[in-house]
C-alpha cells in the first residue's frame, strides 16, 4: 500500500539511505530493524513525508506521495508516532488530539470533540478523561495519546518509531491487541524497535537496514533472532580498529551501586588505568546519566571511587580538578561555544593554568593551544577560526583537545564518532589508543556495536538504568552484547 | 558567519579590535559627531561637549555594568533603583555629617548590597533574572523613597558638586571602562563570563563554575550602579528618591546598541562606551535642534529599533 522505490538521501556527504525498496501492505505488520544510524530514522521520515528524498519515490498506493509536507501525508492517511513526544503539556488530551485540526468554526465544539476522543481512548483500552491536562499524564500515559492521536487520522498506515519504549508489560499487550485488530481492518503498520523479542511477537515480515541499505526482507517465520542480529551488525571489525597494545593497571574509576533514579537505577563497573570500557547498551538505558554523573554533572547516591579514594563531586569542576572529564555526545548543546574562537575552545577548561596574579598570559595560551591543536590533530584554518565552523571530526577532537589539555587519570567519552565521518574517526581511535598507552583510563560509552567490539578492552551493558553484565574482549560479541541490552540472554 | 562578532580569543589581547560589524556602531558615533559638528555652532565648544560627558557618564558606567550581565545572557532591571537609593543613602550620611568619603562609600555599599542580593537569589533560587531585578528595582525603589518618606535631602558638603565636573565625571568613566576591559579580556573571569552567555551547559562541563560567574556579574552591576547613584547625586546636590528612574532602560539601550547580544556570549565594552554616547550625543544634537520632547522620544525609538535591526540584519 504504501511503497518506497530507490529512496536515496544524504545529509552533507553522508549517504544515510541509497536505494532502499520498502513497502508495506494492508494489513501487515511490518517490522524495521538496524542499528543506531542505520537510516531507519531517515527511512520513516521520507515515508511520512518530513523529508523530501534525493532520488526515488514514495507511493500511497498509486498515488505519489507528497514530500516535505507531513500534513499533506497525514490527511491522506499515513500517520506517524515519532520517538520524541509531540505533544502539548499544557493542553488537554482532547485538545492535543485534534490540534491543528479543530471541529468548530470560530467556537470550539468542545463536547463533541470530548466524545470522540473519549471513543478513541476507550478503543485502545486506555481510560482517561478527554479533559485532562498532558502535563498530569504519565510518561506511558502520554505514549498512548500519542498512538491515539495518530489512528485518530483514520489512518491507512501507522508508523510506530520505538512505541513501548516507555509503556510497561500490560499496556504492552494492550497496545499489540489492539495494531492486531485494527490490522485486521486493513491497517498497515510499519513498526520500528530494537526489542527484538517483540518483532518476534507480532511482525509479519521483517526488514533489516544496514549503512542505509536494505540488507534483507524476509517473512517472520524465516529468519531468527541470531541471523537478524547478523544482519544488523554486518560486516567485519578487524581492520578498522587499532590493534590494542596498552596493559591495564592500577583501578582508577570504581561505580558502585551509582543511582539517580529516574535516569539510572544502579551502575556498578570499574575502569583501569590504560584500559577502555566501552558502556553499551540501548538509548535509554541509562549511559549518559551514568557518564554525567562520573564527573558531578548530576546527582547520585551510592560509591564513586578514582584512584581507590571514595569521592563526591559538586559539579563537573571538581571532577575536573580531581583529574576526570566527560567529553559529551552532544557536541552543539553541551560542548562547543560557537561564537569563541578555535584557540579559547581548545584552553577553556583549564583557563586559570595560564593566568599569573590573575592575569592572563596570551602567550602561554596560544602555546598551549597550538601544542593541543596538534597533538589531537584539529584541522583549522588557525587558532581564531570560529568553533562552530569546524568539521563534525574536528570539533570532536577539539573536544578531546579542550578536556585532554592537562594530564587526566579518567576520561568520559560519549559518541566519541557520532555524526563522525570514516577518516576522522579513524584519527580518534588512533589517538585515543596513545592515551590509554600513556596510562589514560576510558569510559566509552557508545551504541555503535562495531566501536564497542573494536575498541573495548571489557565491555559493560546496561539495560533499563541497571549495568547487567560485562564481557572482556575475547568474548564479547554483537550477539551477546544485543542479547544482554535487549534481555533476551 | 560572525563577522562581527566581538569574541574573546588570541587576538583579543594584543588590544582593541572590533572587526567587521563591530565598527558600525564607531563609525556612527563619528558621523553622528561630524554631522553635529558641521550643522550646529553650538555642539563642537567646550561647554556642550562638557555637558554632554557629564550627562552620559553616569549611563555609561551603568552600562558597563550592565554589559557584564547581559554577555551572560542575563538581565538586571534594577540599576536605576540603585541609583535612587544609593544616591539617597550617600546624601543622608554626608547630611548627617560624616563627610564625603564616608557617604561615597555608603552609595557604593548600597549598590554591592543589592547586586550581591540580586545574585544570590538568582542563582540560589533559580528565578529568572529578569524577576529577580523586576521585584528588587519594586523593593529598591521603594526603599528609597521610605528612607526620608520622599523627601529630598540637601544640604551636602560644599565639596561633593565636584566629584560630577566633567574632569571627575570622565575619569571615573573611563577609569572604570578600562577596568572592565582588563576584567573582561585578560582574566580567566572575563573569558569565563562569555562562555557562560556563549553556552551555559558547555561551560558547566568544561568546569567553568556557572553559579559563581553569575553572582559576580550582578554583584559587579550592583557595584557600577551605586557609582552611578553617587555621581547622579553629586550632579543633583542632593538625595533625590525618584532619580535613575528608568536608567535601566538606558543602561541596556547603550549595551545593546553597542552591538552586545542579549542572547549572551558576544559584545564589547567599547562597543557599550559607544552605545551610550551615540545616544547621549543623539539626545544632545535634538536639543540643540530644539526638537520638542515628545518628538524626542519618537526619534529615539526608531533609531533604537535600527541600530538592533541593523545588527540582526548583518548577521544573517
Amino acid at each position: 500500500m504504501l511503497t518506497a522505490a530507490g529512496v536515496s538521501k544524504s545529509f552533507g556527504g553522508v549517504h544515510a539511505l541509497s536505494g532502499v525498496d520498502f513497502a508495506v501492505n494492508a494489513g501487515e505488520i511490518h517490522a524495521l530493524v538496524g542499528e543506531n544510524g542505520a537510516g531507519k530514522s531517515t527511512l520513516i521520515k521520507i515515508l511520512s513525508g518530513a523529508l523530501v528524498p534525493d532520488t526515488g519515490v514514495v507511493r500511497l498506493g498509486q498515488a505519489r506521495l507528497p514530500s516535505g509536507d507531513p500534513p499533506a501525508a497525514r490527511r491522506l492517511g499515513v500517520s506517524c508516532v515519532h520517538q520524541e513526544f509531540t505533544l502539548v503539556a499544557g493542553l488537554s488530551v482532547a485538545d492535543n488530539i485534534f490540534l491543528g485540526r479543530e471541529r468548530g468554526r470560530g467556537w470550539l465544539r468542545r463536547r463533541e470533540m470530548n466524545r470522540a476522543v473519549d471513543a478513541h481512548l476507550a478503543d485502545l483500552g486506555v481510560t482517561i478523561p478527554a479533559g485532562t491536562l498532558v502535563q498530569d499524564l504519565s510518561v506511558a500515559q502520554q505514549q498512548l495519546v500519542e498512538i491515539a492521536r495518530a489512528l485518530a487520522d483514520d489512518a491507512r498506515v501507522l508508523i510506530l518509531d520505538e512505541p513501548t519504549a516507555s509503556l510497561a508489560d500490560p499496556e504492552i499487550d494492550r497496545l499489540f491487541a489492539v495494531l492486531q485488530r485494527l490490522c485486521g481492518q486493513g491497517l498497515g503498520v510499519i513498526y520500528i524497535s530494537h526489542r527484538l523479542e517483540e518483532i518476534f511477537r507480532i511482525a509479519d515480515r521483517v526488514t533489516v537496514l544496514r549503512d542505509g541499505r536494505v540488507v534483507s526482507t524476509s517473512p517472520r517465520q524465516e529468519v531468527t533472532r541470531a541471523e537478524l542480529i547478523t544482519r544488523m551488525v554486518g560486516r567485519d571489525l578487524s581492520e578498522e580498529y587499532p590493534a590494542r597494545t596498552a596493559t591495564p593497571g592500577e583501578t582508577v574509576l570504581e561505580l558502585e551501586h551509582l543511582s539517580s533514579p529516574p535516569r539510572f537505577a544502579d551502575a556498578t563497573l570499574s575502569v583501569r588505568a590504560g584500559e577502555i570500557v566501552g558502556l553499551a547498551g540501548l538509548v535509554g538505558a541509562g549511559r549518559t546519566s551514568t557518564g554525567l554523573a562520573v564527573i558531578g554533572a548530576l546527582r547520585a547516591s551510592g560509591t564513586l571511587r578514582v584512584r581507590g579514594q571514595a569521592v563526591t563531586f559538586s559539579s563537573p569542576s571538581a571532577a575536573i580538578r580531581a583529574g576526570l572529564a566527560y567529553v559529551t555526545e552532544d557536541r552543539k548543546a553541551r560542548g562547543l561555544f560557537p561564537l569563541m574562537d578555535t584557540g579559547a575552545n581548545i584552553t577553556v577548561a583549564f583557563l586559570r593554568a595560564f593566568a599569573h596574579g590573575g592575569w592572563l598570559s596570551a602567550a602561554e595560551e596560544r602555546l598551549a593551544a597550538e601544542s593541543a591543536a596538534r597533538d589531537y590533530d584539529v584541522r583549522a584554518s588557525g587558532l581564531d577560526q570560529p568553533a562552530a565552523t569546524l568539521s563534525g571530526g574536528n570539533q570532536q577532537k577539539l573536544l578531546l583537545a579542550r578536556y585532554l589539555l592537562k594530564p587526566r587519570s579518567v576520561i568520559v567519552l560519549d559518541e566519541p564518532t557520532r555524526g563522525v565521518d570514516v577518516g576522522a574517526r579513524a584519527e580518534i581511535y588512533r589517538i585515543v589508543n596513545r592515551l590509554t598507552e600513556h596510562g589514560l583510563g576510558v569510559l566509552m560509552i557508545s551504541s555503535d556495536l562495531n566501536e564497542v567490539l573494536g575498541m573495548s578492552d571489557r565491555v559493560v551493558v546496561m539495560r533499563d538504568g541497571r549495568t547487567v553484565g560485562e564481557l572482556a574482549r575475547g568474548q564479547a560479541s554483537a550477539e551477546r552484547v544485543m542479547a544482554m541490552a535487549t534481555g533476551t540472554a | 558567519m560572525n563577522k562581527g562578532s566581538r569574541v574573546p580569543g588570541f587576538r583579543g589581547f594584543r588590544g582593541f579590535r572590533v572587526p567587521g560589524f563591530g565598527y558600525a556602531i564607531f563609525v556612527a558615533l563619528l558621523v553622528e559627531c561630524a554631522v553635529l559638528a558641521v550643522a550646529t555652532d553650538a555642539f563642537l565648544t567646550p561647554a556642550n561637549l562638557g555637558n554632554v560627558l557629564r550627562q552620559n557618564a553616569f549611563t555609561a558606567i551603568l552600562a558597563a555594568g550592565m554589559t557584564f550581565v547581559i554577555l551572560t545572557a542575563g538581565i538586571d532591571l534594577s540599576v536605576g533603583s540603585v541609583v535612587g537609593l544609593s544616591g539617597m543613602v550617600c546624601a543622608s550620611v554626608m547630611a548627617a555629617g560624616s563627610g564625603v568619603p564616608a557617604g561615597v562609600a555608603s552609595g557604593l555599599v548600597v549598590g554591592l548590597a543589592v547586586g550581591v542580593l540580586n545574585g544570590a537569589a538568582i542563582t540560589t533560587l533559580r528565578v529568572p533574572a529578569f524577576v529577580v531585578t523586576l521585584a528588587t528595582m519594586l523593593i529598591v525603589r521603594g526603599a528609597a523613597y521610605k528612607l526620608t518618606d520622599a523627601r529630598t535631602v540637601s544640604g551636602l558638603p560644599a565639596g561633593f558638586g565636584a566629584l560630577s565636573s566633567s574632569f571627575a565625571s570622565a575619569t571615573l568613566m573611563i577609569g572604570i571602562f578600562v577596568a572592565a576591559w582588563l576584567l573582561l579580556m585578560r582574566t580567566p573571569f572575563g573569558r569565563h563570563v562569555y562562555a557562560v552567555g556563549g553556552n551555559a551547559e558547555a561551560a558547566w562541563l568544561s568546569g567553568v563554575r556557572v553559579a559563581r560567574v553569575q553572582f559576580a556579574v550582578y554583584t559587579l552591576c550592583g557595584l557600577t550602579a551605586g557609582a552611578a547613584g553617587v555621581l547622579v547625586a553629586s550632579r543633583l546636590n542632593a538625595g533625590y528618591p525618584r532619580a535613575g528612574e528608568f536608567y535601566e532602560l538606558d543602561a541596556i539601550a547603550a549595551v545593546v546598541v553597542g552591538g552586545t547580544s542579549l542572547f549572551g556570549g558576544r559584545g564589547s565594552i567599547w562597543g557599550t562606551l559607544a552605545g551610550a554616547f551615540f545616544i547621549g550625543v543623539l539626545n544632545n544634537g535634538l536639543n540643540l535642534f530644539r526638537v520638542s520632547p515628545y518628538d524626542q522620544l519618537i526619534v529615539k525609538g526608531v533609531v533604537l529599533l535600527a541600530a538592533a535591526s541593523l545588527d540582526r540584519w548583518r548577521r544573517a
